[in-house]
Formats: structure tokens, C-alpha cells, sequence
């Protein structure tokens, strides 16, 4: 692996494509501790960062693997982590702990089957730890769901400029088959503008006061004003930054939900639904938080049901259902771990729930 | 036009690498492709199976049941894939690992002694994959030669680079075998 700047298709991984991103996103930092299906992102970094005279730090554990992150976030270098499932548990502590640090903190989260250990193959079981947060306290982190190898290139590209231009921690949110798998894939130069840092960042006291990063609040009052700027952040995030993909939805009666890897074969399934006279839209959230809930509300004027597809037991469906807020009926076509159902799976059971 | 392939064989007969040069080959070709490995538990010894699939619009799914080009280079390969050849399709069977066997009807059947040949006419049966590549470019009509050529130069990492004229031999040796002879 030598990729960095291509400007022109190569063959690749999800995770080298993430890895290569983060790199020419200009992360100066790597902390992260092996776990299938997303090992080959540590592996890239580990020759990539030392080359580049950048630091990879082969951690411990995850624990400490996020930690790292936090402290080098707060000297206001691009630094990120990458794990997997039950190993993203272990790091929501931290989660919440940069979110009220205000630190842009950028994980990659390749998910595996769950719960516990679970096993190796791809999963979405992760949306909600990813979207609604398993550690303490209010807070969201802004996600981002990458359905191609491509994609994973370019999230990780707004991954790194979102959670610097709002501090807040972001997470990219792949999964196994993403992470596996090969495609075509162009890496241009990081498209997005240097976020300037200098008013928070820990760099010293030669130039300002002594600054201090913490998310202890003791006193109460100040604590509510806190939160509410925190929200206010994610009001805006919501106005500026939602971010999906639609197809065919002006007409549609039925329109199919779904994210990540998953969503390319529903993609298909919809083409199928459309050659047989079905009246169907495909509708692919690429930001999971913020999540276009405007845009379903919207949709569901005009169309008589929503279904989402997802690999896990139903959890955007959750969302889908609240943006939707039972104007017209939500219902769910799932499959519990592992690649996607087939597109004619899918299809037929579209079939029998219009 | 969206075409499936399916390579499959022991760990460690570089079944994976081999579709990696296919996959490379539909790229060069400006075709879409997809390239995604079996990854489980896998070890030495044990059985590997990576898919390919070309299309000239959107890869409608990266993993699918069935494949109209299946390659087997073993025995477990060709009991385990042998089901999932689609009608008319093809599986293209290593004779020196598997046994010359027709089960089904509705597909074609191409025997080669893929490490035998690699054995015999280039002195390494590490050859074998892509020697098998040169026999799946003669069947399925859908690569070229040249491109699996060109493919193996973006493959095969620059200090590996005195292994490619063997390998372009390789391919060739598979591709000009003559298959009525089985």
C-alpha cells in the first residue's frame, strides 16, 4: 500500500480508502488497537503516519486508544481512531466526555455483528450506538454513512472538516462489507478549508492565558447555559449540514429508507419495483446525525408508506418513524447480521408489504 | 450488462490475489467492479472464496448467491460452488485437485490441470491462480489478455516486480490451452 494523492482510480479496501482519506486530510495522529473488520486500517497507518513523520500509536486498548485521541485533539492537530462494534463500546465514555470538550475528535466505526462479541461479518447493529450515543449525559455526535468505497474516501474528507469547523466528535460510520471489499477509487487533494483553532487549542502559554480543557461543570447554572449553546450547535448542524441521496421520489408511493451498504442493493431493489409498474423511491440518509428528518416529513405528504431496509433488528426505522410521525405507516425489511439481503429478497418483500 | 465471478480454492492458493488482478482488469477496463473476500475465520489450509462483479452501470449487490463464472482449484471449492453456476453459466475446475465429475446439465464443465500445468510448464505450482486467470479470460470472452496483463503490473508491488514476466507466461499457458482436450 503506497497510495496517497491519485488522481485516478485504483483498486482498493473501504479501510485503506479511510485510511488513505485520513491521511491526506491531514491527520497527524493515529491511536488504535487491532479488531476484524477494520484491522487494515490500523496496518496502513502504521507504515503511512511513520513515513510521513506523523505519530501512530499502537495502544493498549481502545480505552486508551480514545483517550490519546482527546488529549491530541486538545492541542488542536487532526487526530482520529478506528475500531469496531463492541470495541466502539468500550470508547463511549470518551464520546461523551469530547463531546463536552468540544473536541473534534474523528472515529471510524466499521461494524460487525452483535451484541457482545458477536462475530465478524458486517452489521448496521451499530446505528444507535453511533447515532443516539452510549455514553453519559446529553449529547449527539455528528455520523456519517459511506455506502461505497468512494464514499469512505470522501465522509472521512468531511468527517475530519465537520468535526473541526462545529468541535464535535464524528464519527464515520462503515461496516464490514464496506471495510472488506474493493472498489474503484480517486483521491483528490482535501477539498475543504482550514479550520482556524487558535482561540481554544492547547499550544502553550507563551502567546495567551492559560487555557484549560474539561467537562466538569460545577455549577449548575452555568451548566444549563452550556447545554443549550451545545444544542444550539446541533440546531445549526441540522440547517447546514444534512446530507442524502433520493431517486425517483416525485411520484413515489412507496419509498424505500436505507443507509450505508445495505442501501445499495435496496438501490437495485427499487429498479426492479419500477420495471414491474411499482410506484417506488429510494431514499438514502448519508448523515445519520443530523438526520433529514425535514425532508421525510416533507416526503410523507405525497407518499402512502415508507419501509426501511436495514442489517440489524430495526433502529433507524426508529427515526424514520418519528421524522415521519405517523402521518402515513413506516414499516421495516430487515435481516439480523451479515451482507445485505439479496436485491430480490428485498424486492419480494417489498412486494408484500405495499 | 452485469456479469458475477466467483474464484474459490484452499488459503494460500491465492485465489484472493487472483481476483484482485480481475477486478483490476474490468477497472482498466473502465468497467464498475466489485471485489469482496471471504473473511471469516480463515486459515491455511482452509477454503477461500472471493467475488467479482463487473458491470457496465451501478454493481446492483457486492455479494451475491450465484455467478455465471465460477473457478474452482479444489475439491471442497467445486462441491461447495458447483450449485451456485447460474443456467448456462461456467465453472472452470482444477482437474489435478478435483475430480473430473459432471453433476449438472444446465452448465458448462471446463477441466484443466491447473497445478499440474503450473507444476510441469513453469516449475511452480504457486502459478496456478493465475494461470487460471488466463483460462477464465479464454471462457468467459469478458477480459482480455492484455488487460490481465496490464493488471498484473498494478498488483504486483514494484519489489516483487521480477515475478511478472512468469506470471504473463502463466497466463498465456492458460489461456491457449487447448480445452477439447479433456
Amino acid at each position: 500500500m503506497v497510495e496517497c494523492l491519485t488522481n485516478k482510480k485504483v483498486l482498493m479496501k473501504g479501510n485503506y480508502a479511510i485510511a488513505n482519506a485520513a491521511v491526506l486530510a491531514g491527520c497527524q495522529c493515529y491511536f488504535g488497537y487491532p479488531i476484524t473488520p477494520q484491522s487494515e486500517i490500523g496496518e496502513f497507518m502504521s507504515g503511512k503516519m511513520q513515513e510521513l513523520g506523523r505519530a501512530y500509536v499502537s495502544a493498549e486498548s481502545e480505552l486508551a486508544a480514545i483517550n490519546m485521541t482527546i488529549g491530541a485533539c486538545s492541542t488542536g492537530v487532526k487526530a482520529m481512531s478506528s475500531s469496531s462494534s463492541c470495541a466502539v463500546a468500550l470508547m463511549q465514555e470518551a464520546l461523551s466526555y469530547a463531546t463536552t470538550d468540544e473536541l473534534p475528535v474523528v472515529l471510524v466505526s466499521v461494524m460487525r455483528g452483535g451484541p457482545g462479541l458477536g462475530n465478524i461479518y458486517p452489521s448496521q447493529g451499530d446505528y444507535t450506538q453511533a447515532v443516539k450515543g452510549g455514553g453519559n449525559g446529553d449529547y449527539r455526535t455528528i455520523v456519517l454513512a459511506p455506502s461505497t468505497v468512494q464514499e469512505c474516501a470522501d465522509l472521512t474528507y468531511k468527517a475530519f472538516y465537520l468535526a473541526q469547523k462545529y468541535r464535535n466528535p464524528t464519527i464515520l460510520l462503515a461496516d464490514g462489507l464496506l471495510g472488506q471489499m474493493m472498489e474503484p477509487v480517486e483521491f483528490k487533494e482535501y477539498p475543504y478549508p482550514e479550520v482556524d483553532n487558535s482561540s481554544w487549542r492547547l499550544s502553550g502559554t507563551k502567546d495567551h492565558k492559560a487555557r484549560i480543557i474539561r467537562s466538569y461543570g460545577p455549577l449548575a447554572d452555568d451548566r444549563c447555559v452550556f447545554l443549550e449553546k451545545l444544542f444550539d450547535k446541533y440546531k445549526k448542524l441540522e440547517e447546514n449540514e444534512t446530507e442524502w441521496e433520493e431517486i425517483g421520489t416525485e411520484d413515489a408511493d412507496v419509498v424505500l429508507v436505507s443507509f450505508g451498504s445495505t442501501s445499495r442493493n435496496v438501490k437495485t431493489a427499487v429498479k426492479m419495483c419500477r420495471e414491474k409498474g411499482i410506484k417506488a423511491g429510494f431514499f438514502r440518509p448519508i448523515t445519520l446525525f443530523p438526520f433529514p428528518n425535514k425532508r421525510l416529513k416533507e416526503l410523507s405528504k405525497t407518499v402512502k408508506k415508507f419501509i426501511t431496509v436495514e442489517v440489524n433488528m430495526g433502529q433507524m426505522v426508529d427515526d424514520v418513524r418519528l421524522a415521519v410521525n405517523g402521518v402515513v405507516p413506516v414499516e421495516l425489511i430487515h435481516k439480523g447480521v451479515g451482507a445485505p439481503p439479496d436485491p430480490e429478497v428485498i424486492f419480494k418483500q417489498i412486494e408484500e408489504l405495499i | 450488462m452485469e456479469k458475477d465471478f466467483i474464484i474459490a480454492g484452499f488459503g494460500g492458493q491465492g485465489v484472493l490475489l487472483a481476483g484482485e488482478v480481475l477486478a483490476n482488469a474490468f477497472m482498466l477496463d473502465d468497467k464498475n467492479v466489485t471485489w469482496y473476500p471471504s473473511y471469516g475465520a480463515e486459515m491455511r489450509g482452509g477454503t477461500v472464496n472471493c467475488s467479482v462483479v463487473m458491470s457496465d452501470t451501478e454493481v446492483s449487490a457486492v455479494q451475491k448467491a450465484k455467478a455465471e463464472f465460477i473457478t474452482v482449484l479444489n475439491q471442497a471449492s467445486f462441491d461447495k460452488f458447483v450449485s451456485c453456476v447460474k443456467k448456462g453459466g461456467s465453472i472452470i475446475v482444477n482437474s489435478s485437485l478435483a475430480a473430473i465429475k459432471k453433476t449438472r446439465e444446465d452448465i458448462n464443465y471446463i477441466f484443466v490441470p491447473i497445478t499440474k500445468l503450473a507444476q510441469e510448464k513453469l516449475g511452480n505450482i504457486k502459478m496456478a491462480n493465475i494461470l487460471a486467470l488466463g483460462v477464465l479470460s479464454r471462457v468467459s470472452k469478458l477480459v482480455s489478455l492484455e488487460t490481465l496483463e496490464k493488471a498484473l503490473y498494478t498488483v504486483i508491488p514494484p519489489h516483487r516486480a521480477n515475478l511478472i514476466p512468469k506470471n504473463i507466461e502463466a497466463l498465456k499457458l492458460g489461456y491457449e490451452y487447448d480445452l477439447l482436450k479433456v
